[in-house]
């Protein structure tokens, strides 16, 4: 039977085809890539910040005009009048300072992909921030309030920090379509506890951008 | 003929060899349905089908414990081929056999090409952006592009499956070493100040506000790895830096934090470093120029996608509009571009699955010799019963 050599060879080889499929560093020149929109709304990566109330506004209390700071899945907002837009810069949807008699406060508002570690672990983040040890689950319910506004569960953290010179941070954590947001005041206690008005008005506001037509 | 050769002949032209190879194949193929609800098709694909043997993690080490697909199929061919030669006579009684036993041998033979040839990707086209690449499904790949020149890209792609922790990437191309400080072969992202201690750290970009926490492998059908890596880019005179890669990070659908792409200078050339879906670049642009979701009426039930397309090569040889929807793909190239999917609520976008598949005729080819096989045995089996029942003679 001369055809077994010929067989036994042919599966050595199908051994080594299929043996031998390693993968390699590939080189190549390609055309630049058309730079696309992102998809519908064609909205930038970091939306600007609204234009500051003007002072000719002063009758409304909500002076600044909803702004949709990213496509499709975003959250729209609008911000109290005495608040001025900041730059937002790559890392935040939208920033504010908030001026008052204890000097400046910050307004972030960011948006990251799932749940950025949990509710308690951010609360914890937020603790650390103005020194503040981490706490527990059972800390962390008493410390939180739950606000449900425009179909969205808003976890709302109101912190003081100790000594002479305490911080204060009033927060919320709004999870939406797999992101979550976060709407963070802080800066010195009084100002801050003097504007939780204005903080929670502002919650109030929050709502998902209208779907791109 | 020696002993050593004949009993090597006797053992591959056994039809107990066959039917116990047959067992072992059910065996295997009930097995793997089986683990289909716990590893998803690809991956049992890959476990029970496309290996020589079945592996079992044993404290860190694979052990062998049931042959796979390309062994039991490999002796299979083996012994249906030697078989046939063996017991090959070239007789008008015998050909019908001899048909669907090559029908089948080209069948095996059609799958082991097609495991080792297919290219399945996926195209996901916008309105009006064309388009000359696919991505994997499954695959990724580190890449540095160097974006200096004004019009045109050069590409270091690196393969995911070089990644491993302390490797030291070299490449002619590139002026510098590439480190892998870590990898995680899927990932969720966190905050950085949220993350433990002892968390890789990056240097620069995205890497300095976020960071990747390792997440257990998913093998659902529906859901891909998301693999960071930590890369230290090191020139002559030491790092330049390090930076977080993930393919969720550096494209127009990430999050706004991670959508800039990460770019570094040396040397007086820019460079870009990310991680993202292994593309194959073809020689020609596809365009979407409308898709196309209708719906029973007053329903969400959908009826019919497809989507119109433009093809165009850079030379001009081709420019037209093709119409794809389901069951009527573009064949173009050696490539079939199948209405695959949409992006729920964005109608400007479209998913075409683009599948390569040289050896796609074999198992027609196989097929259609195995069914004219039998139709001649059965004919010639059929055609002497009846010249038999001719010649006897009629019962009164």
């Amino acid at each position: 039977m001369k055809a077994f050599p010929a067989l036994a060879t042919g599966l050595t080889m199908l051994v080594a085809v299929t043996g031998c499929q390693k993968e390699e560093i590939s080189t190549y020149r390609v055309a630049k890539e058309t730079v696309q929109a992102a998809p519908s709304a064609a909205a930038p990566a970091a939306a600007p910040a609204p234009a500051p109330a003007s002072s000719g506004t002063g009758g409304t209390s909500m002076a600044n005009t909803p702004v949709a700071t990213a496509s499709g899945n975003a959250l729209v907002w609008t911000a109290p009048a005495g608040w001025t837009a900041k730059a937002a810069g790559s890392m935040r949807k939208g920033s504010y300072a908030v001026k008052g008699d204890g000097g400046e406060a910050d307004m972030a508002i960011t948006a990251f992909p799932g749940d950025v570690g949990g509710d308690l672990a951010n609360l914890n983040r937020w603790r650390g921030q103005i020194g503040l040890p981490a706490v527990g689950q059972a800390e962390f319910d008493r410390e939180t309030q739950h606000l449900d506004r425009n179909g969205l569960h808003m976890t709302v953290v109101d912190i003081v920090g100790t000594g002479a010179n305490a911080q204060r941070i009033l927060g919320a954590m709004v999870p939406h379509q797999g992101a979550t947001w976060f709407f963070k005041l802080s800066g010195p206690d009084a100002l801050v506890a003097g504007q939780k008005k204005a903080f929670l008005a502002l919650l109030d506001t929050i709502k998902p951008a209208a779907p791109a037509k | 003929m020696n002993d050593l050769t004949r009993q090597f002949r006797d053992f591959f032209v056994s039809l107990k060899l066959t039917v116990v190879l047959l067992v072992l194949s059910l065996v295997l193929v009930f097995v793997a349905t089986l683990d289909q609800v716990n590893l998803g098709i690809w991956a049992v694909q890959e476990k029970y089908f496309r290996s020589f043997f079945v592996l079992w993690n044993v404290k860190g080490i694979p052990v062998p414990v049931f042959p796979g697909g390309y062994l039991i199929g490999g002796f299979l061919l083996v012994n249906l081929i030697a078989a046939h030669v063996y017991r090959f006579s070239l007789t008008w009684r015998k050909a019908g056999i001899q048909m669907t036993h090559a029908g089948l041998i080209l069948l095996l033979l059609g799958e082991l090409f097609t495991g080792l040839l297919q290219e399945d990707f996926s195209m996901r086209l916008e309105q009006g952006v064309p388009r000359n690449y696919s991505e994997s499904f499954r695959e990724n790949e580190l890449v540095v592009i160097d974006t200096t020149d004004p019009k045109t890209d050069e590409v270091v792609a690196i393969p995911e499956s070089l990644l491993r922790p302390g490797a030291s990437l070299q490449h002619p191309r590139l002026p510098f070493r590439l480190v892998v400080k870590d990898y995680f072969p899927n990932s969720a992202l966190q905050m950085k100040s949220g993350a433990a201690p002892g968390a890789p750290q990056a240097t620069q970009g995205i890497g300095t506000t976020v960071t990747a926490a390792p997440q257990p492998l998913t093998y659902k059908q529906d859901e891909r790895n998301i693999p960071a890596a930590w890369i230290e880019v090191a020139g002559d005179s030491g790092p330049i830096g390090t930076w977080l890669v993930t393919t969720i990070a550096g494209t127009p659908n990430s999050a706004p934090v991670l959508r800039p792409a990460q770019t570094f200078q040396h040397a007086g050339r820019s460079y870009v470093i990310a991680m993202r879906f292994t593309r194959s670049y073809k020689p020609f642009t596809l365009t979407l120029q409308k898709f196309s979701h209708d719906k029973y009426s007053g329903t969400e039930i959908p009826k019919n996608f497809s989507s119109r397309i433009r093809l165009e090569t850079p030379a001009g040889k081709e420019d037209r509009e093709v119409l794809v929807y389901m069951n009527n793909p573009l064949r173009y190239d050696g490539f079939t571009f199948y209405q695959a999917s949409f992006e729920p609520g964005n109608d400007k976008v479209t998913v075409l699955q683009v599948v390569r598949n040289p050896s796609w005729l074999i198992p027609y080819i196989a097929c259609s010799v195995m069914t004219l096989g039998l139709i001649w045995q059965f004919w010639i089996h059929l055609s002497g019963f009846i010249a038999k029942r001719a010649r006897q003679p009629q019962a009164a």
